[in-house]
């Protein structure tokens, strides 16, 4: 059976950022290609002249008013964030962007 | 001279004016104690869901109405995926397939020629949250997060440093007369990225983005070297890469950030959270209405009022003062006084005490009595000087006040008499002047008569008998 | 053991207005039995104060059907103070500091939460067996799967825990294991109520619906669901009904569409069997019956995949250790703090999709794909618009087979969708859709069969459902 590359399967878990150990890169080299085959399917699909329907709902511009609700404080912010560093949430350094 | 011709675009993001964030309730504000305005939505917790702000829908329709944009009828939000940690849900909502204005422009005018700067486009979005870098951590505060923004995108039309400086100066101006934002650089609430290409023929070169560029002169110096950078590298066979740049203000020049990763990829798709908002003629029409006089329209209308164009500008720079002014243009009076004015006398007085002009107690009626006062000469411009705390601080009217100082300008005639005889001894080479017919020698006379009281005297009677006095 | 529990709970009520029971007595009941089928592992997190919940809830409200039931709620909702972990490691500590909007109308009826149920890990699975915390055995045979992903949620149903429990439905999570168990769960328009607070998988898919013992339960608790929600945009307006209204009239005339894919060979004998055998007996009460062509049915299963797992790719980004969750030890930058947390945090399928989903929203296949897949998605709700016109209800089997042994697909990756085959189009389409048991085959494992109504027209669904429920 077809497999993707190591490289493939790095590629798209390094957009998902998620880190692999070599066995599940071997595993997922088979397990990706049959959900990749699943997709391809709809290239087949010919038939087709429609709007892109993103969501089942229409006809509903909802817009908010321009008023200020209810916030958290400091502390709620920080109630569930694993690393804490007074007021603010930690986290490794970030390079510079 | 230098056979390459640069091209240039700007990315300006501007912070939008409104209570709340652009997808959640919790308020825009900037300066308020870390993360202490924020709510669960903008930590992008599991389950929330935006809802969309309408001041900030209005504020788009605004901005692509005044920035001669066509305006997006049918719309959606769209996702742009990347991870970051100033980037709450590792999304960021903007618009990508349907930004709500198009094809819009700004004129600006360099060297006496105008030109206008093609916009692109431009869309609403979200901003990220801010961090600080403190050794090996760096360190959240989400306040910023979810606040709104507008990104205008210019077409790659600019030529050199001096055209985005005036671009950049003209759209400054105009987002705030709008009151789109308040376009402060130094606290982030406009931020400017040009991207810089140099070419000898139609094809654009590599483009370099440049970043963090605190201000709108350090902009035009940092293409004008970014142009020369590039321009050495092209004739030492160098090949430009493409990258992001940050602009060292006191080096002077443009600095690597990074180079950029063979094409961004941000696997946009449409936001499904946000069904289709659909703009109705009303709610653009309503959304207009509300808009204030922009600077052009202000310089023709005050150009028709008889202002020198030094005057408008001077106006124009100063947002309060103009505002003061609009409302001044309800009652009749002599605008062209009531500006010197307000740019002399009442202007030292607020830059003394730190002011604006709506802190003190100047009323409409009081500064038209005041002008009236000046035009009748029974008020001097000495007078003024000297009254001017008071009439700024206390709510008395000018009659009060005239009274409390006891002004009564010197009406008496032969003082007046002396003073105007000394004159005409003094100055017999302008009364000859005067004689052959040169209008302009008698101004010249009555501002000695005027030296010489002191200002003390009621000008449109020292005007009077100066002249009965010359044409004897 | 006291059996309050298996009252309908038109009676629980009753007897609570008598004061023959307490809330406390329900709580004490539900929690014992729970204790008792702790195997079936159906239960993430027991609500450890529940019990005090229930001695402090006041006076009994003769007017409020649900006042003092228990019920459970699938982990994906989160509840304020009480842990919700989506069946993830990466959620396992996660205690949220707010309210589903559902959550809140619960709370408003003064029901009790007795805890929060097992599921396949962030709803991808129709087994639930991707839990972290291991699958729910299903009570009727506890070799078999639940169903998935709202197991758990059929589980403490079918194994009569808690008489009332909240699913959600992205491609048939309620249907699923509905039907497995043999229980009444249906899954709303979408847009019918709020998904505010549901941690999203497929967010222009998902819905939460009424998992129950019996058709009036279901509508009375889908009464209670409903409604506009200002915190979410996809929710709709519709003017107040009572879903029970139609439950016990005869379906005379009641026109019924039954696609022939749905009884295609991909259905095994007895279900089709069975299915047929409730055919007649509709046919017999004078429902008008026709066997129709139905075009785009088999797309279906690769458009959810392709809109599934791209949403889910960008949905599931937040989970990345900065704000709430799991984070990864000793990780020095953050490209390793993303990849190590997420890679620790999240199961396989998780990490499946999301890699899959990342993929189809990269560069030019987002047009490939996921473009694609919203026209062809457009053209299935056209095709069940289009049949619509001529029927009020179309019916089919839920699944093509029994229950399954668990264990059995763990590793095909492909399976796990195509045993939502005859539930995901409605999805697509954004249609209320039910499944009902119409009775066991020879070992005693449920068959449901499948009614899909037209959009916001659950309360047909309903009628059909109460005249089924009589005699099967």
């Amino acid at each position: 059976m077809d497999k993707l590359s190591r490289e493939e399967v790095l590629h798209v878990a390094h957009l998902a950022r998620i880190s692999l150990t070599d066995e599940e890169i071997e595993k997922y080299r088979r397990d990706l290609k049959v959900l990749m085959d699943d997709i391809d399917k709809i290239k087949e699909v010919k038939d087709f002249d429609s709007e892109m329907m993103y969501t089942p709902i229409n006809d509903n511009t909802r817009l908010r008013e321009d008023v200020v609700g209810e916030m958290l404080s400091a502390k709620d912010v920080g109630v569930n964030a694993p690393k804490k560093n007074g007021s603010f949430i930690e986290v490794p350094v970030m390079i510079n962007e | 001279m230098s056979s390459y011709v640069p091209t240039i675009g700007i990315e300006v993001h501007v912070e939008i004016k409104s209570n709340s964030k652009l997808f959640s309730s919790s308020a825009n504000t900037y300066g308020m104690a870390t993360n202490t305005a924020v709510n669960v939505i903008d930590l992008g917790y599991p389950g929330t869901l935006p809802t969309v702000n309408k001041e900030i829908i209005r504020q788009g329709i605004r901005t692509a109405h005044i920035l001669n944009c066509d305006i997006t009828r049918k719309m959606h939000f769209d996702r742009k995926n990347y991870f970051y940690p100033d980037n709450p849900k590792n999304y960021q909502i903007t618009q990508n397939r349907t930004p709500i204005g198009r094809n819009g422009y700004v004129e600006i005018e360099v060297d006496g020629v105008r030109k206008k700067i093609e916009i692109e486009e431009l869309h609403i979005e979200e901003d990220t949250c801010k961090s600080a870098h403190r050794g090996n951590v760096s360190l959240l505060d989400f306040n910023r997060a979810g606040v709104p923004l507008i990104e205008i995108v210019t077409k790659p039309c600019i030529k050199n440093g001096k055209e985005a400086m005036a671009y950049l100066t003209k759209l400054k101006e105009i987002l705030f007369y709008a009151n789109i934002s308040d376009c402060k650089m130094e606290e982030g609430s406009m931020r400017c990225e040009p991207n810089i290409s140099i070419s000898k023929d139609d094809n654009f070169g590599t483009k370099v983005e440049v970043k963090n560029v605190s201000s709108i002169h350090n902009v035009g110096l940092a293409i004008d070297y970014e142009i020369n950078r590039q321009e050495e590298m092209l004739n030492n066979k160098e090949t430009i890469k493409e990258e992001t740049r940050r602009f060292d203000e006191k080096k002077g020049k443009t600095i690597l950030m990074r180079v950029k990763e063979t094409g961004n990829d941000y696997r946009y798709f449409i936001e499904p959270d946000i069904p289709y908002l659909e703009l109705t003629d009303e709610f653009i029409n309503d959304s207009l209405k509300s808009l204030p006089l922009l600077p052009d329209e202000l310089r023709e209308k005050y150009s028709k009022l008889g202002l020198s164009s030094l005057q408008i500008e001077k106006l124009i720079n100063n947002r309060s003062l103009n505002d003061y002014f609009l409302g001044l243009l309800e009652f009749k009076t002599n605008y062209v006084m009531a500006v010197n004015l307000l740019l002399s006398d009442i202007s030292s007085y607020l830059n003394k005490h730190n002011k604006v002009i709506t802190d003190t107690n100047l009323s409409y009626e009081k500064l038209v009595s005041i002008i009236d006062n000046l035009e009748s000469g029974d008020l001097s411009n000495k007078n003024v000087k000297d009254l001017i705390d008071s009439l700024m601080e206390t709510d008395k009217s000018l009659d009060e006040l005239k009274k409390e100082f006891k002004i009564e300008n010197i009406t008496d005639d032969s003082f007046i008499k002396d003073i105007i005889t000394k004159v005409i001894e003094n100055n017999s080479e302008s009364v000859n002047d005067y004689k052959s017919g040169h209008d302009r020698a008698l101004k010249y006379l009555m501002g000695q008569v005027m030296k010489e009281a002191k200002g003390s005297v009621n000008p449109k009677k020292a005007s009077d008998m100066l002249r009965e006095a010359l044409n004897k | 053991m006291s059996k309050y529990l298996d009252l309908d709970i038109r009676k629980i009520h009753e007897l609570l207005v008598e004061k023959k029971i307490t809330p406390l007595d329900l709580v004490d009941e539900a929690l014992e039995r729970i204790e008792d089928a702790k195997e079936l592992n159906a239960f993430i997190t027991i609500n450890d104060k529940v019990r005090e919940e229930a001695s402090t809830l006041g006076e009994v409200d003769p007017n409020n059907l649900f006042f003092g039931i228990p019920i459970a709620i699938k982990d994906n909702i989160v509840t304020k103070g009480l842990r919700t972990t989506c069946a993830s490691h990466i959620l396992d500590n996660f205690i949220p500091i707010y309210d589903a909007t559902v959550v809140e109308k619960i709370k408003d009826k003064k029901m009790l939460i007795i805890g929060k149920t097992n599921m396949d890990e962030f709803a991808m699975g129709s087994t639930s067996e991707t839990s972290y915390f291991g699958a729910p055995l299903n009570p009727l045979d506890k070799t078999k799967v639940t169903g998935g992903s709202s197991g758990g949620s059929a589980a403490a149903v079918a194994g009569k825990l808690v008489p009332l429990a909240l699913g959600s439905d992205t491609g048939g999570s309620i249907r699923n294991p509905s039907n497995y168990t043999g229980i009444v769960g249906l899954k709303p328009t979408y847009g019918r109520v709020s998904r505010y607070g549901l941690v999203a998988y497929g967010s222009s898919l998902d819905q939460i619906g009424p998992m129950t013992r019996t058709v009036y339960e279901n509508a009375s608790l889908l009464n209670i669901l409903v409604g506009e929600d200002e915190k979410d945009l996809t929710s709709v307006n519709k003017t107040k009904e009572d879903f029970t209204r139609l439950i016990g009239e005869d379906i005379k005339g009641l026109r019924i569409a039954l696609p022939k894919y749905f009884i295609s060979d991909i259905v095994t004998k007895e279900v089709k069997d069975r299915v047929m055998e409730v055919v007649s007996y509709l046919k017999e009460q004078g429902a008008l019956i026709d066997i129709i062509d139905m075009s785009y049915l088999d797309t279906a299963v690769t458009i959810y995949q392709v809109i599934t797992m791209a949403e889910a790719s960008s949905n599931l980004a937040r989970f990345d250790g900065v704000r709430y969750g799991y984070r990864t030890e000793d990780a020095n930058s953050v490209d390793i703090m993303y990849a190590k947390t997420r890679s620790e945090g999240f199961g396989n399928e998780v990490k499946k999709r999301i890699m899959i989903g990342s993929y189809i929203l990269s560069g030019e296949n987002a047009k490939t794909y996921y473009d694609k897949a919203l026209m062809i998605r457009d053209d299935i709700t056209k095709e069940f618009n289009r049949v619509f016109k001529d029927y009020d209800l179309i019916i089919g089997p839920v699944a093509t087979r029994v229950a399954p042994l668990l264990d059995t697909f763990n590793d095909d990756p492909h399976k796990a969708f195509m045993d939502d085959v005859l539930v995901i189009p409605v999805n697509m389409a954004g249609l209320p859709a039910m499944s009902i048991p119409i009775g066991t085959n020879s070992k005693g494992l449920p068959i449901g069969l499948h009614i899909i109504g037209k959009a916001f027209d659950e309360a047909m669904i309903y009628k059909l459902a109460s005249n089924i429920e009589e005699v099967f």
